[in-house]
């Protein structure tokens, strides 16, 4: 047992250096390709008493910058709401949308496109995240509301799955009545929107995007030790002490919160949070307070190598995001799958 | 930097495109445009993928995004510039072409493109009374975006109803009544329509091979007049969908494409 925690811990570690080397991928390569020096040159143009920053010093300070670090918080908050998912439905297929909280989210945002031109409410920086972040929430407690059983108002497992999957349809047939009765622009925007980008990031968004995904983080791993009772079974978990009703909606509003934040400020990016967690079991083993950290990481990592493929495959235009995680998500996945004899 | 396909159209017609250093992808005219380093789809731009190309200047006509680039962009202080005359119609177009002529200080040869375009014009509405019938065109174009087949309408189609008033200039008639573009969704637009000739725009056309039975699977068109006599013909979407200097003759072209031979 101690061997597996040691061996464990030197995983995370390896995790962490990958992660920080894609960083540094990241941070160095794009549209334009920033040497060391000019990085460097940058950053000390932030330090009282040096000269204003060029226009190529900004665009490095007020964009890539927080594109990087924004890609690594949500990477990081899509792989943790897939864990919980996961482990909380103790099912292999489930993903942080599953509860409705994406499908809600792009209907807040394609609710947005095409009232927004009608109601003038498009001036605002805020108006769409806050649009997408809302439909998330809404959505998800739609879900959370029917899936309640009428006799004692708890959600069993089985009734919350058919629910999102439900919901999920609903919504998506709302987005398509909306891009359906949308003008040509707006319909293009919902299209791109639900492709997911990160091109439009910003320091107010890291702020936002870091605070949901850091306190989600907290929580998910003290919740962890309880995860792993809960994988026995329910009545199990009961037995050995845990309040599972209470476990469910604590795990279930931090998945809604840091993929609904995270979701509104890039769109929707599929596939992460449901590989991830599966590359990490294949790595390490079951233990969720490992998967919890593990997947922060992966998930940063992935997304960002996949940020980096979207910015370089077609420079200086870019590739949504949506499209790259799961064109190169898909094979490596199966790949993996096929390779190992691999069992939840 | 400029995004916008008429911008683009009259910039190289006023002989200014040395200082264009990017292009949108939906600038396809004239061919040379190829030349210059395209930044992708006008809606789904990235600041820095602009901004590696150096501009002292982004040019365009109010049409892109996503909305937070263009943001980043102003906090970036790139000059953002949009022409304030629009090339809705014939006079639209030559006042757009006269304030982009004072822009990039082509003044003279703006003079010229009017007149050229008056010129052509005046010889084309006179080839286009050669006509005596009035065909009912229908015009199907290519959402290149969502990858859909939409019908043009009456007022519909590019700046300010491009394709209406081409296909009405070059004596004809538009065929579906209802404003603007909407999707082939159902068959019955294009079948109750029953035009005598389509046009399809070229991405959407080349898209199908080509072929024109391929294109008489499109739903509602199998059984209009146009398919029975085989009037259906391909046409460059940057010759219908706006206005543009080249559009005098344009008239012409189209007229020679929808009147029966």
């Amino acid at each position: 047992m101690t061997k597996q925690h040691a061996s464990r811990q030197i995983l995370l570690v390896a995790l962490a250096v990958v992660t920080l080397l894609t960083l540094a991928a990241s941070i160095r390569y794009g549209a334009i390709d920033f040497r060391v020096a000019e990085i460097t040159r940058a950053l000390a143009s932030l330090l009282p008493g040096n000269a204003a920053p060029t226009l190529d010093q900004r665009i490095f300070l007020e964009l890539r910058l927080p594109r990087a670090i924004l890609c690594l918080l949500v990477g990081a908050s899509l792989g943790i709401g897939g864990t919980l998912m996961q482990a909380l439905f103790r099912n292999p297929i489930v993903e942080p949308g599953l509860v409705g909280t994406s499908s809600g989210a792009a209907f807040g945002s394609a609710l947005f496109f095409v009232l927004g031109g009608v109601l003038h409410i498009g001036t605002s920086l805020w108006s769409l995240p806050i649009a997408a972040c809302v439909g998330g929430v809404i959505s998800t407690y739609l879900v959370f509301l029917l899936a309640r059983s009428r006799e004692d108002g708890r959600a069993s497992i089985v009734m919350l799955l058919l629910t999102g999957l439900a919901v999920n349809a609903l919504f998506m047939s709302a987005i398509g009545f909306l891009s359906y009765i949308a003008r040509d622009p707006q319909a293009r925007s919902i299209t791109f929107w639900s492709l997911g980008t990160l091109s439009g990031a910003s320091w107010k968004a890291v702020e936002i995007v870091a605070i949901s995904t850091i306190v989600g983080a907290l929580i998910a791993l003290r919740y962890a030790k309880q995860l792993n009772a809960l994988m026995i079974g329910e009545e199990e978990a009961t037995y050995l002490g845990v309040n599972v009703n209470r476990l469910k909606w604590i795990i279930l509003s931090v998945n809604v919160v840091i993929v609904a934040v995270a979701t509104a400020f890039t769109g929707v990016i599929s596939f992460v949070g449901l590989v991830v967690p599966h590359i990490l079991r294949m790595m390490g083993g079951a233990d969720n307070r490992f998967l919890i950290a593990g997947s922060a990481l992966t998930g940063a990592t992935l997304l960002t190598l996949a940020d980096l493929i979207a910015r370089l495959a077609v420079r200086p235009a870019e590739l949504p995001i949506g499209i790259v995680t799961s064109a190169v998500g898909v094979p490596v996945f199966i790949f993996l799958l096929r390779r190992r004899q691999y069992v939840f | 930097m400029v995004i916008s396909p008429i911008y683009n159209e009259i910039i190289w017609a006023l002989g200014a495109q040395d200082s264009v250093v990017g292009i949108d992808l939906s600038t396809t005219y004239p061919p040379e445009v190829k030349n210059v380093q395209t930044v992708g789809y006008h809606r789904a731009l990235s600041a820095e993928g602009i901004l590696s190309l150096h501009p002292t200047a982004v040019i365009h006509d109010n049409n892109i995004g996503p909305p937070q680039v263009v943001q980043q962009l102003q906090q970036l202080n790139i000059p953002l510039k949009t022409f304030n005359a629009k090339n809705d119609s014939f006079d639209g177009t030559k006042a757009l072409i006269r304030e982009m002529g004072a822009y990039f200080h082509k003044e003279a040869r703006a003079e010229e493109l009017c007149n050229t375009l008056d010129t052509q014009r005046a010889a084309s509405l006179e080839k286009v009374k050669q006509y005596t019938d009035h065909p009912r065109v229908a015009v199907i174009h290519f959402g290149r975006a969502s990858n859909v087949y939409l019908v043009v309408g009456k007022g519909g189609g590019g700046d300010g109803g491009g394709v209406s008033q081409m296909i009405e200039l070059a004596g004809g008639q538009m065929a579906v009544e209802n404003r603007g573009m909407q999707r082939m969704e159902s068959p019955e637009i294009i079948a109750q329509a029953n035009p005598d000739v389509i046009l399809l725009t070229d991405y959407g056309y080349d898209r199908l091979g080509g072929s024109v039975d391929q294109i008489k699977a499109l739903p509602g068109v199998a059984t209009s007049n146009a398919a029975r006599n085989n009037r259906i013909y391909r046409i460059e979407e940057n010759v219908l969908n706006y206005f543009g200097p080249r559009s005098g003759e344009n008239i012409a072209k189209v007229a020679a494409i929808i009147h029966q031979k």
